[in-house]
């Protein structure tokens, strides 16, 4: 109860951090399924590639948040931008490696039959192998959403105004700590949890005569 | 025409095809018939070029294929393979629809054209046309398969084994279903199989492979199963060799007896029947004698002697 309301009191101070949350998530991810969509893509082609992107990426998800949010700032500057390149960071690995499972996944005998028919390589790719991969990729996407959601409240160490702040002024403090944590806490979880909800919605929507889907 | 003109495709080590020279002649039905790994899917990938050649050229009628831009060469030959590969997330009309969007043909044109091609592969448009693949049967799919190689009506027709995954019922449906079509549509096709009965139910000519890609006989199905080239042709056609010969001919092709004072035998069987058919019914009845009937008339009666006659 105390939490509910803490949580309205202070809508005023939460509400712009719950925006700045969503606002860096989006730009991140939107960055992400980028890059990770041309990494991945890459990938499917060559198996060097495959091999550097994977390593790669798989390397900078080993790298503890709090570290990779403190030393991009050194760079970038504190705020919201060190926080968006570190969550791009941490998105790149479910997003290529779903793009790559999702175009390797396709039977060969359909590559076979539209190379026979005189597709070329970028019609082949449009036209077949990311539509059929597709539900494997927003898989991957979906992974990634549910990840950099959370790890975004990290952030507040460099001083982005998003949902990290609530948690980590608790630390500081000794009246209403457990208020001030879940005040993040139950907004990143609900943030989560529906973003997990829509792009599920969306993939089951999609897979519809595509590759199956495995219980991602 | 298709010319393959001292052609040879080398994997590393293996060679695939040897030194092949074969002329496919226009609205013909051509075999590419032997052995499992005698390279009869390379041959045939190479006029598409999905494979190209180590050496020699193939050339369609009088061009070598590897002038042409390789795209619109595949577009303008139609390509069938045993797994049939159709796209699926898209309907059977999205399918049949493939080349000619390719090719950028109008809405308007593209719809006749899918339409005509599912009536002529015996799948009612109103029926199909809006399924996916996933709601076909196997001889439904590749009926589809072949209605999309025919998208924009193309010359050549390249087949790889299109039936070897379906059941001996529905595979002779469709086997005669591809005579028909060809009745009426006289493309080239070269037709990958490794059953001989198909090969010579289908073939205008077959092409006998043995391994290591080499030809052995090129020949009409009756002269290769009569007259095999090689000790290796009589081998790989076997034992049935002769009762596959029957098979080629009509009833009516061999010389009838008279009733003579027998009288007219009560089983009777059609002028044009096979002979293999013929011998069937010979054996099944108590006298080995058989009546031949056309349109209710009986023009004579059937033997094994007779039989015998006709293949000797
Ligand atoms: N891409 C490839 N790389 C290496 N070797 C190959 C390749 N394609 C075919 N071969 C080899 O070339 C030979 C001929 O193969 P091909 O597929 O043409 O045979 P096939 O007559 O179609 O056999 P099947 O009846 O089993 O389909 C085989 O020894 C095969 O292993
Ligand atoms: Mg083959």
């Amino acid at each position: 109860m105390s939490t509910v309301r803490y949580i309205l009191d202070n809508w005023g101070t939460l509400g712009p951090q719950v925006e700045t949350h969503l606002e860096i998530v989006a730009i991140a991810m939107a960055i992400a399924v980028a890059v990770g969509l041309g990494l991945g893509i890459g990938s499917a082609r060559s198996a060097r590639v495959a091999a550097a992107s994977l390593a790669v990426t798989s390397t900078l998800l080993t790298v503890p948040s709090f570290a990779l949010f403190g030393l991009l700032s050194i760079w970038v500057g504190l705020e919201d931008p060190p926080v968006i390149i570190g969550l791009v960071l941490y998105a790149l690995l479910p997003v290529v490696r779903g793009t790559l499972t999702g175009i390797r996944a396709v039977d060969p005998a359909v590559i076979e039959a539209a190379r026979g028919m005189g597709m070329g390589g970028a019609q082949r790719l449009l036209r077949v192998e990311l539509p059929l991969a597709v539900p494997v990729i927003l898989g991957g996407i979906r992974q990634a959403t549910v990840m950099v959601v959370a790890i975004a409240t990290v952030g507040a160490v460099v001083g982005a105004n998003d949902l990290g702040q609530p948690i980590f002024s608790a630390l500081y403090r000794s009246t209403a700590t457990t208020p001030r944590i879940l005040a993040g806490v139950i907004p990143v979880a609900a943030i989560g949890l529906l973003a997990d909800g829509v792009l599920s919605l969306v993939q089951r929507r999609l897979a519809r005569g595509r590759v199956a889907v495995g219980a991602t | 025409m298709i010319t393959f003109d001292r052609v040879s495709k080398r994997f590393g080590e293996v060679v695939a095809v040897r030194d092949l020279s074969l002329e496919i002649a226009s609205g013909e039905i051509v075999v590419l018939l032997g052995p499992s790994g005698c390279g009869k899917t390379t041959t045939l990938r190479m006029v598409n070029r999905l494979v190209e050649p180590s050496s020699g050229t193939i050339r369609i009628d009088g061009r070598d294929t590897r002038e042409m831009d390789v795209n619109l060469l595949r577009r303008s030959i139609g390509y069938v393979i045993q797994q049939v590969g159709l796209f699926p997330h898209r309907t059977v009309a999205e399918n049949v629809a493939t080349v000619p969007r390719l090719l950028g043909w109008d809405r308007a044109r593209t719809h006749r054209r899918v339409e005509g091609l599912l009536d002529l592969v015996g799948l009612p448009p109103g029926q199909y046309a809006h399924r996916l693949p996933s709601e076909l049967s196997g001889g439904e799919g590749q009926r589809v398969g072949v209605a999309r190689a025919l998208g924009a009506d193309p010359d050549i027709l390249l087949m790889d084994e299109p039936f070897g995954a379906i059941d001996p019922l529905v595979r002779g449906r469709l086997q005669d279903e591809l005579l028909r079509l060809q009745q009426v549509l006289h493309k080239t096709i070269v037709f990958v199989t490794h059953d001989i009965d198909e090969a010579v139910r289908l073939g205008d000519r077959i092409a006998l492979f043995s391994a290591g890609g080499a030809l052995e006989q090129y020949a009409a199905p009756d002269l290769l199963l009569g007259a095999p080239a090689s000790a290796f042709v009589d081998e790989f056609l076997g034992d049935g060799r002769m009762v596959r010969r029957l098979g080629l001919r009509r009833v009516r092709s061999a010389r009838l007896r008279d009733p003579d004072g027998q009288g007219v035998p009560a089983t009777a069987i059609d002028a044009d029947a096979t002979l293999r058919e013929a011998l069937d019914a010979v054996l099944g009845t108590g006298d080995g004698r058989v009546a031949v009937r056309e349109s209710g008339r009986i023009l004579g009666i059937i033997d094994s002697e007779s039989i015998r006659e006709a293949v000797r």
